[in-house]
């Protein structure tokens, strides 16, 4: 079983590094924190802050976008290029299929996010500034947040298009960052519709928002990347969160990739 | 005890279309066995249901009635994959690959180790001619060449079955040749080969046994010569006409003659199963002409092919011009 599902996660590996695409992200992020640099030589004594807010921002939001891409396309193009009828019709189950595609596309985002790291620490150097714990640990989150987002659109690409795969994938991704304004629509709203599609929403929408926490409230102290942040301890717990929400999105995957026809 | 290698009950694939909803039967009750050792040619017109048949029988598509086995194991299951080969229709590998790392990748879903995943390669990649394009990504592959990899991928675990959706298609003469060797290759080693195939020519000279779908249902099983009659069909003679041949000549022949054909200065004469070839000989004789051959036409299976493909758009009342689709 192992072996069958390495062995797709590894041709997922391959077939994704060859996306041109993904070479374009990393040299937008890379832009990014060179724009962070300049932006922060033009800010009054907030050079580091300025830096590190661009660069997490940037492996965040780029890697999430790289994830609904990776997601949306990778699983499709093996349908629609027909590739599957060769894999599926070898003694591998369905699931070992989905779990390795998934697996792969976990392999080269996180092989990305290493990549948005450095270029992220390589600038931060050259400015006389270093890593910190706490930027550590927001680099994690934001790699527990990417592929979460990835198993996301590996959700929606089983059953839809590449097209509507990528609309939902991006609609849940925009919820599951503003949880605090949904939980704040449930407590405070008046209107009891607004209160029950918040409530709603905050069931079926993985709490994104646990992976960015920066200038936020945490058990009810401020944390920061630039002064303190959040416990290894919050760092494992929001992972878990990431993994109970991925591993049950790929089940449901599974399943209805299980009863699909290849015709 | 059965020695059946594929066995086929009562196979059924109802689907609908994506917008409209039509409900499709693209196979109604169809029932085969394919035995051991043989070679078995699944022919049928375009959208008869082969390939359908194929992919249910693959696990690609759910059966929706009937069940199937294969190699012992129900349909589908993945001790039912574990012994057998398969080769889509136009297959589409990922074209970023070499062959020699397609059939790693094959090798590995059969959980085959390191060692025998390389030399077994080496052995299909020599034997399918590929050799001189190893390095290449198959990407650069011809139509032909992907054929020959997607032979070798259906052959990395050394299966017991190989099942082939039509092997030959889009193949020069070369190749086609080529894949019958290989089919029958594969035969002499004593392994099972299920194929499917439009082509009658190349059905007919290498099935053991060959089962005709039409319309979704199997019309006819047997052994080609076994699902021919003998009955003689007609007579088909050439003759050239000497140079002083008339037109009255040429009006004495036709008028004896079931259907004349000029061609190159012969005639093909066609005399119908009852007709006097003797009689015609000396006639045409009379008339100047020299007798080149004199062929005795019986049923083949392309008669039978079309005459089945005939009567099942009859019963469906589907014109003629709509034939092959």
């Amino acid at each position: 079983m192992i072996g069958r599902i390495w062995a797709i996660a590894l041709n997922t590996f391959r077939e994704a590094a060859r996306i041109r695409v993904l070479y374009g992200i990393l040299v937008l992020v890379v832009g990014a924190n060179l724009l962070a640099v300049v932006a922060g030589k033009m800010s009054m004594g907030e050079q580091a802050r300025v830096a590190r807010d661009f660069g997490l921002a940037g492996i965040s939001l780029f890697g999430s976008l790289t994830a609904i891409f990776l997601g949306v396309f990778l699983l499709y193009s093996e349908i629609q290029r027909r590739t599957i009828y060769a894999i599926v019709s070898k003694p591998i189950a369905r699931w070992e299929f989905v779990v390795g595609k998934y697996a792969g596309m976990v392999l080269v985002l996180t092989v990305l996010v290493a990549l948005f790291a450095a270029a992220m620490a390589g600038l931060l150097a050259l400015q006389g500034l270093a890593i910190t714990p706490a930027v550590g640990k927001a680099i994690a989150l934001a790699w527990c947040e990417v592929v979460t987002v990835a198993a996301i659109a590996v959700f929606f690409s089983a059953f839809s298009s590449p097209f509507l795969s990528g609309i939902f994938a991006l609609a849940l991704f925009a919820i599951g960052r503003v949880t605090p304004d949904l939980r704040a629509a449930v407590a405070t709203s008046q209107d009891g519709w607004i209160r029950a599609v918040a409530r709603g929403a905050l069931a079926i929408v993985p709490d994104l928002h646990l992976f960015s926490v920066s200038g936020e409230t945490v058990d009810g102290a401020a944390v920061s990347v630039h002064g303190g942040f959040v416990t290894w301890g919050y760092v494992a717990s929001a992972a878990g969160h990431g993994l109970l929400w991925s591993a049950a999105l790929l089940v449901i995957a599974c399943v209805i990739f299980r009863r699909r026809d290849f015709v | 005890m059965s020695d059946a290698v594929i066995v086929a009950r009562q196979l059924a694939k109802t689907y609908r279309t994506p917008f409209r909803r039509k409900r499709v039967e693209a196979l109604r009750g169809v029932s085969f066995e394919v035995q051991r050792g043989e070679v078995f040619g699944f022919l049928g017109p375009n959208g008869a249901g082969k390939t359908t048949a194929i992919r249910c029988l693959m696990g690609l598509c759910a059966i929706t009635g009937g069940s199937a086995d294969i190699l012992g194991a129900p349909v589908p299951s993945r001790a039912a994959r574990q012994r057998l080969g398969f080769l889509p229709e136009q297959p589409y590998f990922y074209d970023y690959l070499t062959v020699g790392e397609l059939l790693d990748l094959g090798g590995r879903l059969f959980g085959m180790a390191g060692a025998d995943r390389r030399r077994r390669a080496d052995e299909l990649i020599a034997r399918v001619g590929l050799n001189h394009a190893r390095g290449q990504n198959l990407k650069k592959f011809s139509k032909g060449m992907m054929q020959r990899a997607g032979l070798a991928l259906a052959l990395i675990n050394d299966p017991d079955l190989v099942v082939l959706d039509e092997p030959m298609s889009g193949l020069d003469p070369v190749g086609r040749k080529e894949v019958r060797d290989l089919i029958l290759e594969l035969r002499d080693q004593g392994k099972t080969v299920f194929f499917s195939s439009h082509i009658l020519s190349d059905v007919e000279s290498i099935s053991d046994r060959v089962a005709i779908v039409v319309g979704g249902v199997i019309q006819d099983v047997g052994r080609p010569r076994d699902l021919v009659s003998h009955t003689l069909l007609g007579t088909e003679v050439g003759l050239r006409l000497g140079d002083d041949a008339t037109a009255d000549d040429r009006a004495a022949i036709a008028a004896a003659a079931e259907k004349v054909r000029d061609s190159a200065g012969e005639l093909l004469v066609s005399l119908a199963a009852g007709a006097d070839v003797d009689a015609f000989l000396a006639l045409a004789r009379t008339h100047g002409g020299r007798v080149l051959n004199v062929t005795p036409r019986y049923q083949t299976l392309e008669d039978l092919f079309v005459r089945r493909v005939e009567a099942a758009r009859a019963a469906r009342g589907v014109p003629r011009e709509e034939a092959g689709t």
